[in-house]
């Protein structure tokens, strides 16, 4: 029971990192948190079931559309309204502004479109579970598993191994530097808001797989918002361990206390951790330069 | 006034007090918080429990739902207005769900998600109105006086305002008690117009469309406050058609406003009757030199 | 003011090592060096901004090293910064007018009621910060928003509030930055002027040769975080290890 669970936690853990990262990599570069981002992940997964129930795609080739399409929904969200922002700039509080208001027109606009309902998508694989000694788990729970751990290893090497990564993280520490250094800030911006766009979009499809899609199904984001504040804001890595932590926390807590009181947990452990350490696990203690 | 004007001005007022809070907070010192719901539900929680169970007066009611959101609210903003900008606003997000999710699971008192019913109709046109006239002046005098001062300027440069003998801390503790109280206030009028309560009214949502009310009035403006609560609140109203879209439409406007014209319908200024006579004034004198020069 | 001993490091680099600094009453002290020598970074440890790692710093005959920049500020330490920061949207007499705020004694319930003490006071206030404005001649901007002010008046502005506060001593970052020399040259006897009139002590950091050689009477050279030299201008004008830091940098 106990070793179900924890695999389990892990597995919910492992999407919500998807969405995690996308803070982390946003907040490195332009210092605030995106958390709009969670609503990227919604529209990805209703593109993908849109293709599969009213167009009857390819299975798999319309989960790869609904993550792209989820990419490219949040380079929009960047080059309508976060660079005008930042352009004119405006203090940080109106990019947060920004992502609220982004965030209700998403959630509104597929109320609208796509009605209140929770929708399924067609079940492609069966509820069989893979027996492990007295573990047994869902196949999806595995599959999720898979493939949030090979997206987020891609994600390591790429920031931290590749050319591309390297010119990310000199953004991240001076965007200012690197624009005398003839760094063109703003393609680093749109890709980076493109990789998280995509690991937010596979996050919302296998949440549409797992359970099902709904208008406000967006809100996991404030879940992965929490990770990755936990973790510390501008961390890849703090994210991943920030959304394990909670995946597992709220695992536990419904499996052994009270489905219920499952947030009351995730936000409580959220404040203690600031208290004790405000910016986060693996955040850094920046002194504000005069 | 008929029953259906009366009734969309409770409603109005009653927004326009929670809004004037959020306004000091977010408009005036730059704090930007998702905690405002949850103070309002407090308020309207203990106003509700107090008429209904325990026959307490119903001023004395919302008196005291006001006061405990201002307590609950100096103790939060104790333990976190020395965090940043985004890991404040993560603190009061989980403020205002806990709070929800505290009362729907403390359900012997506050009737859990199930709901709060049987609570008397109490808040009529004069309560709203005497509350609105004291919530607008309070906060105007702040404004108006070395407190408002203080706000602006911890919105306006806050390295320079600590370097002026200005305790941001303080300060700010002092924007987030006032709007936590104005909240738990209009929280408990709201319980007694509506009689009935659910904790998911006071969700994340409604802390959303608090902010989007402050930013579509304009930032930084009492008077603008007014604006946005009256176009927000009485829109729906108005056109009834357009409630299906109602919050796709202010989510798009936010969006709008803050990237193209972040000061909103009438941001970072007041309404004043003397500019305005000044106003008239300078154009009759420039109509009058251009007759002059004329003859 | 004393300084004895300071020390602060970013990420193991020393930003300020083993720093002293006496200032005299009523004189005005420079503070000079090569880009990244630690000058405001000295700015930022006094008035609270920075934790020093080591070191104490002594305010009329008080300890206050460790205290929060408001409360540096409420002893009497006014300051400037490199790159201006004004109260941006508000007008100019607003901002004077925050900084004058200390001198405020009525409350919230005065001014809720809007009692004699409040209109008392704020009309006092209001006649000391047009006086002070007249004084560093912006009185016929006061309606004007800070921002949209010419360079130099912003210098003033920014003056003039630190002045507001009713400080002692007046830190100055680079207000000469971005002038010319004949703004500069009118800046020198701005500052004397001050000085005087409001019996201040000044440190100020200065990039600017002719505006320290107009003002301080006692300069203290850095390099790397380090005093490399310290007395009259003329003394360490020639001293080898300052011509040494200012190779190459052309000032």
């Amino acid at each position: 029971m106990f070793l179900q669970q924890l695999i389990n936690g892990i597995s919910v853990g492992g999407i919500y990192a998807l969405i995690a990262t996308g803070y982390a990599l946003i907040y490195s570069l332009l210092g605030f948190s995106n958390w709009a981002h969670g609503e990227v992940a919604m529209f990805g997964a209703y593109i993908a079931l849109t293709l599969v129930t009213r167009l009857s795609s390819p299975f798999l080739g319309a989960l790869a559309f609904g993550i792209l399409a989820a990419g490219v929904a949040s380079v929009l969200n960047e080059k309508i309204a976060y660079k005008h922002i930042r352009d004119k700039g405006s203090p940080t509080m109106f990019l947060m502004i920004a992502a609220m208001g982004i965030s209700t027109t998403y959630q509104n606009g597929a109320m609208v479109v796509f009605g209140p309902k929770f929708q399924m998508f067609p079940s492609m694989f069966d509820v069989t579970t893979i027996q492990l000694g007295s573990v047994s788990i869902g196949i999806l729970d595995v599959i999720s598993l898979i493939t949030s751990a090979i997206a987020l290893i891609l994600l390591e090497l790429l920031v931290n191994k590749s050319k591309v990564g390297l010119g990310i993280r000199t953004v991240a520490s001076n965007s200012y530097t690197a624009s005398l250094m003839g760094i063109n800030i703003n393609r680093y911006f749109s890709l980076v808001f493109l990789i998280a766009g995509l690991l937010a979009g596979s996050a919302g499809v296998l949440l549409g797989l797992k359970y099902s899609v709904y208008p406000t199904m967006g809100n996991v984001g404030l879940k992965a918002f929490i990770a990755s504040v936990l973790g510390g804001l501008g961390s890849v890595r703090g994210a991943i361990i920030g959304a394990i932590i909670i995946g597992v926390l709220e695992t536990f807590v419904s499996g052994y206390l009270n489905s219920g009181l499952r947030d009351l947990f995730t936000f409580g452990l959220l404040i203690l951790i600031l208290l004790i350490k405000p910016s986060g696990l693996m955040g850094v203690d920046v002194e504000d330069k005069a | 006034m008929s029953g259906y004007w009366q009734e969309i001005f409770v409603l109005v007022g009653i927004n326009f007090i929670v809004v004037l809070g959020v306004s000091i907070l977010t408009g005036f010192t730059k704090l930007f918080s998702f905690g405002n719901a949850g103070f309002m539900s407090i308020g309207a929680y203990t106003s509700a429990i107090l008429t209904t169970r325990f026959n307490v007066p119903f001023l004395l009611a919302v008196l005291a739902g006001a006061i405990l959101a201002g307590l609950v609210g100096y103790g939060l903003g104790s333990l976190t207005l020395g965090l940043k900008g985004d890991y404040f606003l993560i603190t009061t997000l989980g403020f205002g769900e806990c709070v929800r999710v505290l009362f729907e699971y403390i359900q012997p008192v506050t009737g859990g998600a199930g709901g709060l019913s049987g609570i008397t109709h109490y808040t009529d046109f004069t309560i709203v109105a005497i509350s609105v006239v004291v919530a607008f002046i309070f906060a105007w005098t702040l404004i108006h006086s070395k407190y408002g001062r203080n706000l602006t300027a911890i919105r306006e440069q806050e390295v320079a305002a600590d370097a002026v003998g200005i305790n941001t801390f303080k300060n700010k503790l002092l924007a987030f008690v006032v709007s936590a109280v104005y909240a738990g206030w209009a929280g408990g009028l709201y319980a007694h117009h509506l009689t009935y309560l659910e904790p998911k009214i006071f969700n994340l949502a409604k802390s959303a469309e608090l902010t989007i009310t402050t930013v579509i009035g304009g930032l930084g403006s009492l008077t603008g406050s007014f604006l946005g609560t009256c176009v927000v609140t009485l829109l729906p109203e108005v056109f009834r058609d357009l409630s299906t879209y109602r919050m796709l439409l202010y989510g798009i406007a936010v969006v709008v406003i803050i990237t193209v014209k972040p000061s909103g319908l009438y941001g970072y200024k007041e309404f004043s009757i003397t500019k305005i006579i000044r106003w008239f004034k300078n154009l009759s004198k420039r109509t009058s030199g251009t007759v002059e020069k004329g003859a | 003011m004393q300084i004895n001993g300071l020390n602060k490091n970013f990420g193991g680099v020393k930003a300020i090592d083993s720093f002293n600094l006496q200032l005299e009453k009523g004189k005005i002290h420079g503070l000079i060096g090569p880009n990244g020598a630690g000058k405001t970074t000295i700015f930022n440890t006094i008035t609270g901004i920075y934790k020093p790692d080591a070191g104490e710093i002594r305010f009329k005959g008080k300890d206050v090293t460790g205290l929060k920049p408001f409360q540096v500020a409420q002893l009497g330490v006014g300051r400037t910064f490199q790159n201006i920061r004004l109260f941006a949207t508000l007008n100019v007499m607003e901002n004077v007018l925050i900084a004058s705020n200390l001198d405020i004694t009525y409350n919230m319930l005065d001014s809720f009621l809007r009692l004699p003490k409040y209109k008392k006071e704020e009309k006092a206030l209001r006649e000391k910060a047009m006086e002070l404005l007249k004084i560093v001649g912006l009185q016929d901007l006061v309606d004007a928003q800070a921002n949209s002010l010419p360079y130099g008046h912003q210098r003033k502005l920014e003056i003039a509030r630190a002045v507001a506060l009713n400080p002692s001593l007046l830190l100055l970052d680079e207000p000469a930055a971005g002038m010319n020399k004949e703004e500069s040259v009118e800046l020198v006897e701005f500052i004397k002027e001050i000085k005087e009139r409001f019996d201040l002590t000044v440190l100020m950091i200065e990039h600017h040769m002719d505006v320290v050689a107009g003002l301080c009477d006692h300069v203290t050279v850095l390099n790397f975080g380090k005093t490399i030299a310290s007395g009259r201008l003329d003394e360490v004008k020639n001293n080898k290890m300052v011509v040494e830091a200012y190779l190459g940098e052309e000032k």
